[in-house]
């Protein structure tokens, strides 16, 4: 075993340590962040994950620097031509735009959306989540029914209802806001159900004994405690969100006036005959990603969870 | 059983009137239902739009409206379109097309989840499993439309060619006018031909992540006491797999499936876009891009009508075969 820099668990004094030489193997203390980090790296699927989704976040935001042809850029000279033809890698679309060029800024629009989309979320749902589950009674009562009632409509229906109020946000920026608004609503479930069970916990009794105030013990006490379950939902919610800004953007109700995966998705299916370049090449950069993205959130579950290796309902 | 049946009931009319406040806020915040006056060159009359406000209650404060709005709803009457067509018949005719293909997906998702469920837990880390985890990991991150495009681009032509005819189609609910000369088995076919693809890409959505809860609860209860007893007693390995393991193993399922008849029926909106439906979805998106405020409205009910009773049924069937949550 290669510890010989790290602490064994018990620190023996000197002359105990002597006889203990003899032993094959030596313990080692692994703090709980330890013992999780190695369950995910030893985690090959998700691993894999990780490093094609990296390679391809690398490449579309490196990749730009290197390459002829600008996202924006119409080649007059060669519009709607197959991968290949006058150095356009993946071909171009019908104005003369760079395919490759077009995905890779269409990855870097994707990325701001699904930061954006489920940064707000996190905002929103942990807000709701802590303050019905911590405060219970009338407010978790209010909070949580308008959850339910939120969602005995269809979510898509909901943001497509609200996204054609704003025809002008019709960018990266302004999906993401509207994706995010409407995110929320299953993480602040979870961690409610999650804080019933913690509150009852003797370490939130004894900081209270201790005198900690409510936001001393939702901050360093609650969400440390259910930091898993959030990061888990976070990396899943990612690969949700960037499936429903496709399909909102199919309906015609997502990115319009601007590049995102979605969009070269979409504008992609009614080529998929004549020109099926521009119908294969983004949704399979799509799927990669979310399947990427899909295979990190599974390995982080199992690697905070490994006793109970559940699946994604 | 039964006291417990006439709650659920009761919270779920609740719920359904809660949620039809809760959709007329959110559709009258969003509509102008004169914005297509509006911009009309030459400009309509102020005595028109005085007529059309009074016409669809635009002139009442919003609780009126409200119960103007759901009394109409009670007795059957979902208001007026903006072409002054009335709604009920349209959304109820549009139902029964959009139905076809929910409920045909719905089936077949779940009967495949809980063969692929079951099969991928039996057969836990061999050859098989692998091979239907992949597929399903494949099929989670793949958005609707672009696989729905896939079928029907591809597969069906391809399809076609090899049987020499057209079985499976690729626009439309059915071929068009078929009521007026086809016979009634020629309309079956008709309205099966063009099911099938709309049916596959709907269903397999939900198929993936299913059949991911399915394994995961199938081995949850393999692993349990009362299968190792079962066993242990000596009764046949596949008796035990289906009378004491799949039995429990369903349960969960029920409320996953509920559960997800939102999400089925945003899904069944791109299907039915993509396979050019006149149902429901393409209702929906019509009245959207008319800023029409009834038909809309009407959708939303009709949407949480479903959600909200395949909730009480979830609840209800898990009371049925968990008599332990009929306590509580």
């Amino acid at each position: 075993m290669t510890t010989a820099e790290k602490p064994t668990l018990a620190k023996v004094p000197q002359e105990e340590a002597k006889q203990e030489v003899e032993r094959e193997f030596t313990i080692k203390a692994r703090s709980q962040r330890e013992q999780i980090m190695r369950r995910f790296v030893r985690n090959k699927q998700a691993m894999g994950g990780l490093l094609l989704f990296a390679i391809i976040l690398l490449v579309a935001w490196i990749g730009p620097l290197f390459y002829p042809f600008g996202f924006n850029e119409l080649d007059g000279t060669a519009r709607s031509v197959p991968p290949g033809s006058n150095g356009h890698i993946l071909g171009t679309e019908g104005l003369g735009r760079d395919l490759l060029a077009q995905i890779m800024r269409g990855i870097q629009r994707s990325t701001l959306i699904i930061l954006i989309a489920v940064a707000l979320s996190l905002v929103v749902g942990m807000t709701v989540g802590l303050l019905a589950g911590y405060y219970g009674k009338w407010v978790d009562n209010v909070l949580m029914r308008l959850v339910d009632l939120i969602l005995t409509l269809p979510t898509l229906v909901v943001l497509i209802v609200v996204a054609s109020n704003f025809t002008q946000a019709r960018t990266a920026i302004g999906i993401a806001i509207i994706l995010g608004a409407f995110g929320w609503l299953d993480l602040s479930r979870i961690l409610r159900s999650q804080i019933l069970g913690l509150r009852e916990r003797e370490f939130i009794e004894a900081a209270h004994a201790l005198g900690a105030s409510d936001r001393r013990v939702m901050f360093k006490h609650l969400i440390p405690n259910m930091l898993g379950s959030i990061i888990v939902w976070a990396t899943l919610a990612a690969a949700t969100t960037i499936l429903l800004e496709a399909s909102l953007t199919y309906l015609g109700f997502g990115v319009a006036n601007d590049t995102s995966l979605g969009k070269l998705v979409s504008d992609g299916v009614s080529a998929a005959q004549t020109r099926p370049w521009l119908f294969y090449f983004p949704g399979i950069m799509l799927l990669v990603i979310a399947l990427c993205i899909n295979l990190i959130g599974d390995g982080i579950r199992d690697a905070f969870d490994p006793s109970n290796k559940r699946v994604r309902a | 059983m039964f006291f417990f049946t006439i709650r659920r009931l009761i919270s779920s009319v609740v719920v359904l009137l809660a949620s039809s406040m809760l959709v007329f806020a959110l559709a009258v915040a969003s509509f102008d239902p004169l914005a297509p006056y509006r911009t009309r060159q030459p400009a309509p009359s102020p005595e028109f739009f005085a007529s059309l406000r009074t016409q669809l209650h635009l002139d009442q404060p919003f609780f009126v409206r409200y119960f103007t709005w759901l009394g109409g709803v009670l007795t059957g009457d979902f208001g007026q379109s903006n072409g002054q067509t009335p709604v009920g018949p349209i959304l109820m005719q549009r139902l029964g097309v959009t139905a076809r293909m929910v409920v045909a997906a719905m089936i077949l998702a779940v009967l495949l989840a809980i063969i692929v469920g079951v099969l991928t837990a039996v057969r836990q880390y061999k050859p098989e499993d692998y091979f239907f985890t992949f597929i399903t990991y494949v099929l989670i991150a793949l958005p609707t439309f672009w696989f729905a495009a896939l079928l029907k681009e591809f597969v069906a032509i391809q399809f076609n060619q090899v049987v020499g005819k057209t079985v499976l189609y690729t626009v439309g609910e059915q071929s068009a006018g078929i009521n007026l000369y086809g016979t009634s088995s020629e309309i079956f076919y008709d309205r099966l031909g063009h099911l099938v693809l709309p049916t596959i890409s709907l269903a397999m959505l939900s198929f993936a992540a299913w059949s991911r809860f399915q394994r995961a609860s199938m081995l949850d209860v393999l692993g349990s006491d009362y299968i190792r007893l079962a066993r242990a007693k000596g009764l046949r390995r596949g008796n035990v797999l289906v009378r004491h393991g799949l039995r429990n193993a369903l349960i969960p399922l029920t409320t996953i499936v509920a559960l997800n008849v939102g999400l089925i029926m945003g899904g069944a909106v791109i299907t039915e876009t993509v396979f050019v439906w006149h149902g429901m979805g393409e209702y929906l998106l019509m009245s959207i891009q008319r800023s029409d405020l009834y038909p809309l409205l009407g959708w939303m009910m009709v949407a949480a009508f479903f959600i909200i009773t395949f909730n009480l049924i979830a609840d209800l069937l898990y009371a049925v075969l968990d008599p332990r949550i009929r306590l509580t």
